[in-house]
């Protein structure tokens, strides 16, 4: 290898006639390193937001409800929860009214949204949820003085209180001491519409719960379960358990076991949802992004490939009298062949390597909040450079060569695929509506040191392919030929 | 460099009813029709012959650089023609040293890295140079050695575009003689020189056939230097006529 080393890294250093040659190299290595970089980058923000989210379900939500197939109501709940607390890997269970119902505020005419109601035990919450570490302002729902003092401002008879999602509080400006009316709405209203009779409750802010999950920030209240349980007139029963488990990744199966022990007779037909089916759709999602990333990025790397193709191309090109003359000199065609490889690779190790500083470089500034990029302008900067790229490249090394075409037709498949991508990538996210869910005062980051390493080596390896056309031309040139070209 | 006994008449390459054609499609031109010649140990030879007789050609197949249609080259009785390409390589490196008319020195490599070229790639291939490998300081100092036998100890570092056309055939010589080479073909290596300075490199060439008892096979159209060769033979519509 030594010789073909000192060989090699001359021609690379050398900066003689064709200094085009060494622009090219540049701008190969610029191509590798922006593909590695922006690959490093978006996977990092991907993994960051997958990661928040899972923290914060997993914060906010109990990791397997329990309920009945049809979503009505369990007898007996305190047996089941008894149950339930004796299974392995449980921490902890609590009952849990779960209703949707119509609000309207006091003075308005008019029904002006329709919530989950959640009727729960604020101490036997704390327990699966954290509940309370969530909520600013009072979780004292039955506390008589405030339930008094609001009753007695606003002159009208008020069931309890309740903790809002603070965003919903904010559409609707609702303020601690406010009134909030609730419509209730019956089982048995189901069955005979014409006995239709709004039963309205008047209930009073007493706090604001925010989970920085828009799910429950905009659409959720809270109120006591012995006060759900009244105005559902399903005393001593509940519809949901929710549950805690020691490790939440066990869901799926300890949860076909929590179906068993809460199964007290034949017509309960108690199912489970764990947290993971929950957000399945937005896991899914979120690995095809990741999965599409990796592709893309892949692609724009090959595009930089194909120019230390045409790099080392050119250089065997102006090299080829002395392929000559080192055959002479007896170096062999594997010799000749690594002569050029190791030029390709260096290339390549070279932008493979700034392209990693500089992709953890930007997730360094991305997460201690240094910049805060707008994504169009990242975009719109992505492709400005992959455009130049594929410019300077057709017009530098393709004017005469036979590939041409078939490298301009794979150009352009290339550039459409990017500005699809360009354009499907932040619809796509709005979809998943991750700038909704996720609040985010800086961007989430999460360095993969494992797909970092991957990606080195994706880009390493594709540009290693890249130089073993040129190689191969170089080291197959006849010595007489080559000796003899002008 | 030790000096070899010179041992009269002994046979170093043998070339037997060699021919060479070159396919054009259909077409067949037949430049070398049966080339016998022998080459004794220490000689220096002079091919002579009017252009487009086929020295060139023949000098190539003798330095393994391209094969035979058909006939033998010996060298010490050993058939090269039957070598792989690899056993080619191999030997061109170790015994073939080659000066060509063009000094086909590597631009990017000064004077001295130039010379050390062959013997670089050469000695990590360990066991068939002559048993021993040289260390890194060795090569460059036999290098040096060889640049200042032929008169360019001042130009070591220099560049072959600072150097004059003479000045690169002297340091292609150097590097024809790095490997100790069997036998150092040059084809008209005063080809592109004016005549004070081919003097200067015929001078080399001979002293070095002198003092090294180095075998030399040279072409060329200029016969002072072939009157002072020991033999010279002519190539003469693809045969030798002697
Ligand atoms: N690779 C080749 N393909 C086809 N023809 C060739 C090839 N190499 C040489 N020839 C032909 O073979 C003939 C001999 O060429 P060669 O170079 O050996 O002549 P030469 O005696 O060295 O001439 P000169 O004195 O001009 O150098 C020429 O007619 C040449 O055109
Ligand atoms: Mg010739």
């Amino acid at each position: 290898m030594k010789f073909e080393w000192f060989v090699a890294s001359r021609y690379l250093l050398s900066q003689r006639k064709q200094s085009f040659i060494s622009i090219i190299s540049v701008i190969s290595i610029v191509g590798v390193s922006l593909g590695v970089a922006t690959v490093i980058l978006v996977i990092a923000v991907l993994d960051g937001v997958e990661h928040g989210l899972r923290d914060r379900f997993l914060a906010n939500e109990a990791h397997v409800a329990v309920s009945k197939i049809d979503r009505g109501f369990f007898n007996n709940y305190e047996d089941r929860i008894e149950a339930i607390k004796k299974v392995d890997g449980v921490v902890a269970a609590s009952p849990v009214v779960y209703t949707q119902s119509a609000i309207f505020q006091k003075g308005s005419q008019s029904i002006q949204d329709v919530i989950y109601i959640k009727g729960i035990d604020p101490e036997v919450e704390d327990t699966v949820t954290g509940f309370s570490k969530f909520v600013e302002g009072s979780v004292d729902f039955q506390d008589q003085k405030i339930i008094d003092r609001a009753s007695f401002i606003n002159d009208e008879s008020v069931t309890g209180g309740i903790v809002l999602g603070a965003r919903l509080a904010k559409n609707l400006t609702l303020h601690q001491g406010d009134i909030l009316r609730l419509v209730v709405k019956l089982e048995e209203d189901n069955h005979s519409p014409g006995a239709f009779l709004p039963r309205i409750r008047n209930f009073v802010v007493i706090g604001f719960y925010e989970s920085e999950l828009a799910v429950y920030d905009s659409r959720m209240a809270f109120i006591h379960v012995d006060t759900a349980q009244k105005i559902y007139q399903q005393e001593g029963n509940i519809n949901v358990i929710l549950v805690r488990l020691e490790d939440p990744e066990l869901a799926p199966t300890i949860g076909d076991e929590l179906i068993e022990v809460s199964s007290f007779n034949t017509i309960d037909m108690p199912i489970t949802t764990t947290w993971l089916d929950t957000h399945a759709p937005l896991f899914a999602a979120l690995e095809l992004e990741k999965i599409a990333t990796v592709i893309i990025e892949a692609l724009i790397i090959l595009v930089a490939a194909f120019n230390i193709a045409s790099t080392l191309i050119m250089t065997v090109m102006e090299k080829t009298r002395d392929v000559g003359t080192l055959r002479t000199l007896g170096a062999s065609r594997g010799n000749i062949m690594l002569i050029f490889m190791i030029q390709g690779c260096v290339i390549g190790m070279l932008g493979t390597l700034l392209g990693t500083a500089l992709g953890l470089g930007v997730c360094k500034l991305l997460s201690t909040n240094v910049i805060r990029p707008s994504p169009l302008i990242a975009y719109a900067l992505v492709v400005l450079l992959i455009i130049f790229q594929i410019c300077v490249t057709l017009k530098f090394i393709l004017s005469k060569t036979k590939l041409r075409n078939i490298v301009m037709l794979l150009f352009w498949i290339l550039g459409i695929a990017f500005i699809l991508y360009c354009l499907v990538q932040p619809i796509s996210l709005k979809e998943l509506g991750l700038s909704e869910i996720y609040q985010m005062n800086q961007l989430p980051i999460k360095i993969n040191w494992f797909f970092v390493g991957f990606i080195n080596l994706l880009s390493f390896s594709i540009c290693w392919l890249a130089t073993i056309y040129p190689a191969f031309q170089a080291s197959n040139m006849r010595p007489i030929e080559a000796l003899q070209y002008e | 460099m030790e000096n070899l006994i010179k041992v009269e008449n002994e046979s170093l390459i043998r070339v037997v009813n060699l021919e060479k054609s070159f396919f054009d499609g259909d077409s067949e031109l037949k430049v070398l029709r049966g080339v016998d010649l022998e080459v004794d140990k220490s000689e220096i030879l002079a091919i002579m012959g009017a252009s487009g007789a086929g020295k060139s050609t023949l000098l190539h197949l003798i330095g393994t650089l391209d094969r035979p249609t058909s006939g033998t080259i010996y060298y010490e009785d050993e058939d090269i023609t039957t070598y792989s390409e690899r056993e080619l390589t191999q030997f061109r490196n170790t015994s073939v040293g080659f000066v060509f008319q063009f000094h086909q020195l590597l631009p990017e490599f000064n004077a001295l890295e130039n010379v050390v070229m062959g013997k670089l790639i050469s000695n990590r291939k360990s066991g068939y140079t002559d048993g021993r490998q040289l260390t890194r300081n060795e090569m460059y100092d036999r290098a040096e050695t060889l640049l200042g036998s032929v008169g360019l100890s001042e130009r070591l570092t220099h560049f072959p575009s600072q150097l004059s056309g003479g000045e690169r055939q002297r340091v292609a010589i150097a590097r024809a003689l790095m490997n100790e080479p069997k036998v150092i073909l040059a084809d008209e290596p005063t080809g592109n020189i004016d005549d004070i300075t081919s003097e200067v490199v015929f001078d080399i060439l001979l002293r070095v056939n002198e003092e090294l008892n180095q075998t030399i096979i040279i072409v060329t159209h200029d016969s002072r230097l072939s009157d002072q060769t020991n033999r010279t033979v002519n190539l003469v519509e693809g045969k030798i006529s002697y």
